[in-house]
């Protein structure tokens, strides 16, 4: 009896939650204001954008989705997209491996370690545009430091960032440099988590170092390398900021990637409409990718992301 | 307790404020603000800020804030930025190419009326300037500085080489021949150069050598591109042939030109074509320099001028008429010459000209009145349609493939005028 008038004299339980509920979204508010407004907004904007005819500065005509269509048939764009994908296939996989490889380097007991691990994180933290004045001048086919010892050494002047055929290739790595730091990071926070008596159980059964990162460093630290593929890879297509402060998408077009390319389509050539399409397809492109690589992560059982 | 009366004091104290300022008529007391972006830097800045703070002493119902914009290459980006919102300027300085772009723009009104108000005399400025600054019928700012190009020679580098400088009546040939002569690469001097970035500087360099043989950037009516024929394939011929086969051109790809000009501002390159802004830099660097006019193909030796404006945009009546009375102040020619006296600009007017005042001007910058002179050879102006952006980057990308020799000229201008003629269309 006691029990059950006890029941009756409780709220329901959806009223019993919602103080909780309006403390915990009065919290979360702000910031999914902020998110709202800064995230999904321009999305939408930039949307409503491809769908019109406008230089960013006269009226502007709706056109559907001609801009889309245009697209489809241009030759420069398709240019920029095999630009992007090559250069997402070079700098991803070479970014997450040296990511680990430095993270197991740096993961051990020796002195000043702090020391080295800040100095791989620093060109992480630098601007893009002051790195790629520095890989400008340091690459200089007249005034480079690199060409000058290449030259002191008696081998030919190379043009480096200057030879159309090589710049895309070259600005992965230097891209690569500027951003392992942050692959270091997270791959040095999982090897934390690796358990120790696992590799210690390895060793005494026999297990060499190969063996023991083979078998039990790589899966522990899986999750992480799915993340990180993921997160290089939106890195990697939209690429933008190196490119435009070395070289401008130049020589000739052999560095206009697709966020370069939507780029000069909008503020160099009066295009806004035209280089809104662009921003959304690659952001629909970026989507399904992710949502691809998620997904055969799930699939493999690779993940917990 | 005690606050919320405090609160409510302050909300009553903050609307009477409002209330009274938004009651109160411009009254006489309170000037008129107006914003310039300028894209000046270095001698230029301080030249333009100087003048501002002429302006304000003298015209106490006007305070012009003089701001950097941005550098001229990133203006149009900048504007595009910040004119859907209430923050754009009221006085920007536009390259000429772009104003027919930002024209179109609904900020951008008609101020010759205002002009007239002013008691401004409009026809007193070059032509040039004027029709770069007029778009269809309407009048969209003051022309900001007039240029021209023309050859600007190292007179050491020729000396050593043992060769005349160049005379008014030289050809391309001539140039060709003497930037070989000059190219010596145990000295690591080059003969000349050519901006390859494919910027509006890389395209426009290539008009004149089309006008001088009688060719033309796009047909009467603007619909459809002409410098692929055969006049803008012999000049890119030979642009090409000089930086492939007698390698005495270097073409830089860096931007605003600057490693081209870093090497002849060095003593490694023995001339290099560009306009009087370049020349206060120049005698900076101690290089003794001589000018002579752009080389002919046989005949004519047509330049072009590339007027850049100070667009006024409409935030109100009175906030345009402000403008416009600055701006007709600034180009008085007594302020012409001061601007042109510490930049190395050219004067606007023939009134300017005319000042006693530009012979210490002519003195201090060796060769200027060649250039002054040289307006005179200034006939056409680019394509003053809202489509020259893209037209510009086309041909700027041919210009740059051929001097680097991934494509013929006759190639490279054809794909070029395919693309603009889609994009005039």
């Amino acid at each position: 009896m006691a029990a059950v008038a006890r029941k009756h004299s409780r709220p329901p339980a959806w009223r019993r939650a919602l103080p909780e509920n309006i403390t915990g979204w009065s919290f979360a508010l702000p910031a999914s204001v902020i998110v709202l407004g800064l995230g999904f907004f321009p999305v939408i904007w930039s949307f409503v954008l491809s769908t019109k005819a406008t230089n960013g500065f006269g009226p502007e005509q709706s056109v559907g989705l001609a801009n889309y269509r245009e697209l489809a048939h241009d030759q420069e764009w398709l240019d920029a997209v095999s630009r992007s994908l090559k250069f997402t296939l070079l700098y991803v996989p070479t970014t997450v491996l040296m990511g680990l490889g430095l993270a197991l380097l740096l993961n051990q007991k020796i002195r000043f370690i702090g020391f080295y691990r800040t100095c791989f994180f620093v060109p992480f933290v630098a601007s893009a545009a002051a790195t790629g004045v520095i890989f400008l001048y340091v690459l200089d086919p007249q005034y480079g430091v690199v060409d000058n010892a290449i030259a002191w050494m008696g081998f030919h002047r190379q043009l480096f960032l200057d030879d159309p055929d090589w710049a895309l290739f070259l600005l992965a790595p230097i891209y690569t440099w500027t951003a392992v730091g942050f692959d270091v990071l997270i791959y040095l926070a999982a090897l934390q988590d690796v358990p120790q008596d696992q590799s210690e159980a390895a060793r005494i059964d026999g297990a060499g170092r190969f063996a023991v990162f083979r078998h039990v460093i790589l899966p522990a630290v899986r999750p992480i390398t799915v993340l990180a593929v993921v997160w290089e890879t939106i890195n990697a297509l939209q690429f933008f900021d190196i490119a435009w402060a070395t070289k401008r998408g130049g020589p000739i077009d052999a560095t206009t990637v697709i966020i370069v390319y939507g780029y000069k389509l909008g503020f160099v050539q009066g295009q806004a409409g035209l280089g809104a399409a662009v921003a959304c397809v690659l952001f629909v492109g970026i989507v399904v990718l992710v949502l691809l690589q998620v997904g055969y992560a799930r699939w493999r059982k690779l993940d917990v992301v | 307790m005690k606050k919320i009366p405090l609160v409510v004091a302050a909300i009553g104290v903050a609307a009477l404020v409002a209330a009274s300022s938004a009651g109160a008529r411009p009254a006489a007391d309170k000037p008129v603000e107006i914003t310039l972006w300028h894209a000046q830097a270095d001698a230029a800045q301080k030249a333009i800020h100087k003048l501002v703070g002429q302006f304000n002493k003298t015209h106490p119902g006007i305070v012009v804030h003089d701001q950097l914009g941005s550098g001229g290459d990133e203006m149009v980006q900048k504007l595009q930025a910040v004119i859907g919102s209430d923050a754009y300027p009221d006085i920007a300085y536009v390259y000429g190419s772009d104003v027919p772009n930002v024209s179109q723009s609904n900020k951008v009104v008609d101020i010759s009326k205002d002009i007239k108000k002013a008691g401004f005399a409009w026809n007193s400025l070059y032509p040039a300037g004027r029709e770069t600054a007029t778009v269809g019928s309407k009048v969209v700012g003051f022309p900001a500085v007039i240029d021209n190009l023309a050859v600007v020679y190292n007179t050491k580098i020729l000396k050593a080489a043992g060769v005349a400088p160049p005379k008014p009546n030289w050809t391309w040939s001539d140039y060709r021949a003497l930037a070989k002569k000059l190219t010596d690469s145990s000295k690591d001097i080059i003969g000349t150069g050519y901006p390859i970035s494919g910027s509006e500087d890389t395209t426009w360099r290539l008009w004149p050598m089309i006008w001088q043989q009688g060719g033309d950037v796009l047909d009467s009516a603007n619909k459809k591109a002409l410098f692929g024929g055969p006049q803008g394939v012999k000049a890119l011929q030979l642009l090409s042939d000089m930086a492939l086969k007698d390698k005495s051109l270097y073409p830089d790809q860096s931007s605003d030109s600057l490693k081209m000009y870093g090497l002849f501002e060095s003593g490694k390159m023995g001339m290099v074509v560009t306009g009087p802004w370049q020349l206060q830099e120049i005698k900076d660097h101690g290089i003794s320099y001589g000018v002579q006019v752009m080389p002919s193909f046989g005949g004519s030796h047509e330049t072009i001028s590339g007027p850049d404006v100070y667009m006024v945009f409409n935030h109100s009546d009175e906030r345009r008429a402000a403008a416009v009375t600055f701006l007709s102040w600034l180009h008085q020619p007594a302020q012409d010459l001061q601007w042109d006296m510490q930049t190395g600009n050219l004067p606007l007017s023939a009134k300017t000209a005319a000042l006693p005042g530009m012979k210490q001007y002519d003195a201090k910058f060796t060769g200027v009145d060649l250039f002054v002179k040289n307006l005179q050879n200034a006939h056409h102006i680019r394509p003053p349609v809202a489509a020259y952006t893209s037209v510009s980057v086309a041909v700027g990308k041919a210009i740059a493939t051929s001097l680097l020799g991934r494509g013929s000229p006759k190639d490279t201008l054809g794909q070029a005028a395919k693309t603009a003629d889609k994009a005039l269309s």
